[in-house]
């Protein structure tokens, strides 16, 4: 069980609104509390304007709550002078790879956030490689990043994050401008990285498929939070995701279909796999 | 043939190091009515060939046809094709420059020097064919409407041409189920009812699979394979080994197929999937 020590993100009462001044405006975020724990993924979703990237936002200090707080590692965001260090604690990979690559050679990108460190070149050339090594970009260092595919761009950007040794990943629809091939890419580090590392990862997708492999998913709605939970409990509610303009994954809507026809599958079922290996069974057994 | 090209070739920065060939050889014709799906991966040429279709970029070889017209022969068509030939950008809400709903739509059409009442009606008509109440939002700023609502909008500036045939690129990234399934069952009105040509380039297939009549799928600037959605889709290993994949719902139907269940695999939507489960069961007691 997760113990309060390993809290890495704590978002308590936090309100948020882009308009100060305009009261009438509907808030993006109001009174959310959140902890993110470490080692632990979770999936954000919820309806376009939820909230779900303000949230991200707010989690590394880009946004600052206008009441409540938000705490990175016990540190308060609103605390400026900390900013840099909360950022090195949890860095963000945004949805469009394009927009987050500056330099002009892979190598140099992964290290841009190590130079701002000030760190020995050294210790710079160390990091890099290990990053390069653990998300297999070993073969691209020197080619500039506008040649690569997105999935291999996604994966520069991931590295760039890795390299300042963060303890957590927030990922804003890290795939959705992405081809399949690059999805599995990024999906398989995301999931490499998590099962190898102690390294959390808080992840905002539109996709039912992704979401089923998080541990909890938390489910935003005109910036509250109205649900929370394993993907088990979570993404099977069918009744719950609808009513949030949300989908299910493609095996858990047919499931659900399948089961209205009598077909006795599992009510948690969440994965193709066992939705197929549950047919097979039923149709061996009559 | 109502568009296509022959043998076209598209070398970008021809004649210096750093030349390009971005489609090579690439031959295909649609029909008038036609809904197709334009399929690759990153990287392999759907937007090039996308912007030969209405002008945009020139051959560096072949040709492009539209309407027993060669595009390109005679510079004062240009403008002519680019009525009758509407093509919606990735994140086209990234390009908004005006200050209201009203001007933004309004744009293409009083760049045509119509009289105001014209370019108003086309206005309202365009607003409407999208589903937005002009009267509410036609005074709004761009960035004050939703996700969903602004991809709209900028459809709809494409739509204030009327043209005949529509082009989109990955229309759906970033938008949350209910704005997907909204867009969708759009695009299948335009198509059925209205009868456009449609060509749209998504990954997103679990939607678009169902709608399309023609499949063309690009890899490395060439077309290699074209047909129809069942044929394209019966190609599981190829369509993998180009990095693309399969509508979510026709995979589940190929994996049960793999374990020896008679089932068809040319099922693209959830209710055809149930109903050919189901009659597993039918056809086991006949």
């Amino acid at each position: 069980m997760v113990s309060e020590a390993s809290t890495i993100i704590e978002a308590i009462a936090v309100n948020f609104s882009y308009r100060e001044e305009e009261t009438s405006q509907v808030p993006a975020l109001s009174r959310v509390n959140l902890k993110v724990f470490r080692g632990e993924h979770v999936a954000l979703i919820g309806p376009n304007g939820s909230g779900k990237t303000t949230l991200l936002k707010l989690f590394n200090a880009l946004l600052i709550p206008q009441t409540g707080e938000v705490l990175v590692e016990g540190i308060s965001t609103s605390n400026e002078s900390e900013h840099a260090r909360i950022r090195q604690v949890c860095g963000m990979i945004f949805q469009n790879p394009d927009n987050q690559l500056v330099a002009t050679t892979v190598e140099e990108d992964i290290a841009f956030g190590l130079e701002n460190l000030a760190l020995p070149s050294s210790e710079i050339r160390r990091r890099v490689d290990e990053v390069a090594g653990l998300l297999g970009l070993e073969h691209l260092l020197r080619q500039p990043p506008h040649l690569l595919s997105g999935g291999e761009k996604q994966r520069v950007a991931i590295a760039g994050v890795l390299a300042m040794e963060p303890a957590c990943i927030l990922m804003d629809e890290p795939t959705s401008m992405l081809d399949p091939a690059g999805r599995r890419e990024v999906m398989s580090t995301m999931h490499n990285l998590h099962r190898d590392s102690r390294l959390a990862l808080v992840h905002v997708t539109h996709s039912p498929e992704e979401a089923v492999h998080a541990d909890r998913v938390v489910v935003l709605d005109h910036g509250r939070i109205v649900k929370e939970g394993p993907p088990e409990e979570v993404m099977t509610n069918l009744e719950l995701l609808h009513h949030y303009r949300l989908q299910g994954a493609t095996a858990v809507e047919l499931a659900e279909m399948l089961r209205k026809d009598g077909y006795p599958l599992s009510p948690q079922l969440l994965h193709s796999r066992e939705l197929v290996d549950s047919i097979c069974s039923l149709e061996q057994k009559s | 043939m109502f568009i296509g090209t022959e043998k076209l070739t598209h070398t970008y920065m021809p004649g210096t190091p750093f030349a390009t060939e971005a489609l090579k050889n690439v031959s295909f014709s649609i029909e008038k009515g036609d809904f197709v799906l334009l399929l690759g991966p990153s990287g392999s040429g759907k937007s090039t060939l996308i912007q030969h279709l209405n002008g945009l970029l020139k051959p560096t070889s072949g040709k492009v046809h539209f309407d027993r017209e060669v595009i390109g022969k005679e510079k004062r068509s240009l403008l002519h094709l680019r009525r009758r030939i509407g093509i919606v950008f990735q994140m086209p809400e990234e390009q908004f420059f005006s200050e209201t709903v009203y001007d933004e739509v309004a744009f293409a059409p009083r760049n045509l020097n119509l009289a105001e009442n014209q370019v108003d009606q086309k206005v309202k008509d365009a607003l409407n064919r999208v589903g937005l109440a002009a009267e509410e939002l036609a005074g709004r700023h761009p960035f004050q409407l939703s996700a969903g609502q602004k991809r709209l909008v900028a459809i709809a500036a494409v739509l204030s041409l009327e043209p005949e045939v529509l082009i989109f690129d990955e229309p759906t990234a970033g938008l949350d189920a209910a704005g997907k399934k909204n867009l969708f069952n759009m695009l299948e009105y335009f198509n059925r009812q209205e009868s456009l040509t449609i060509i749209i380039s998504t990954h997103h297939l679990d939607e678009a699979a169902a709608l399309v009549n023609r499949v063309l799928v690009l890899e490395g600037g060439r077309l290699i394979m074209q047909g129809a959605a069942e044929e394209i889709f019966s190609k599981r290993q190829e369509l993998y080994d180009a990095g693309l994949a399969l509508p979510p719902v026709t995979e589940i139907m190929h994996e049960l197929r793999q374990k020896g269940l008679p089932v068809s695999t040319a099922i693209f939507t959830l209710d055809e999937a149930r109903q050919e489960i189901i009659n597993l069961k039918r056809r086991r007691y006949r």
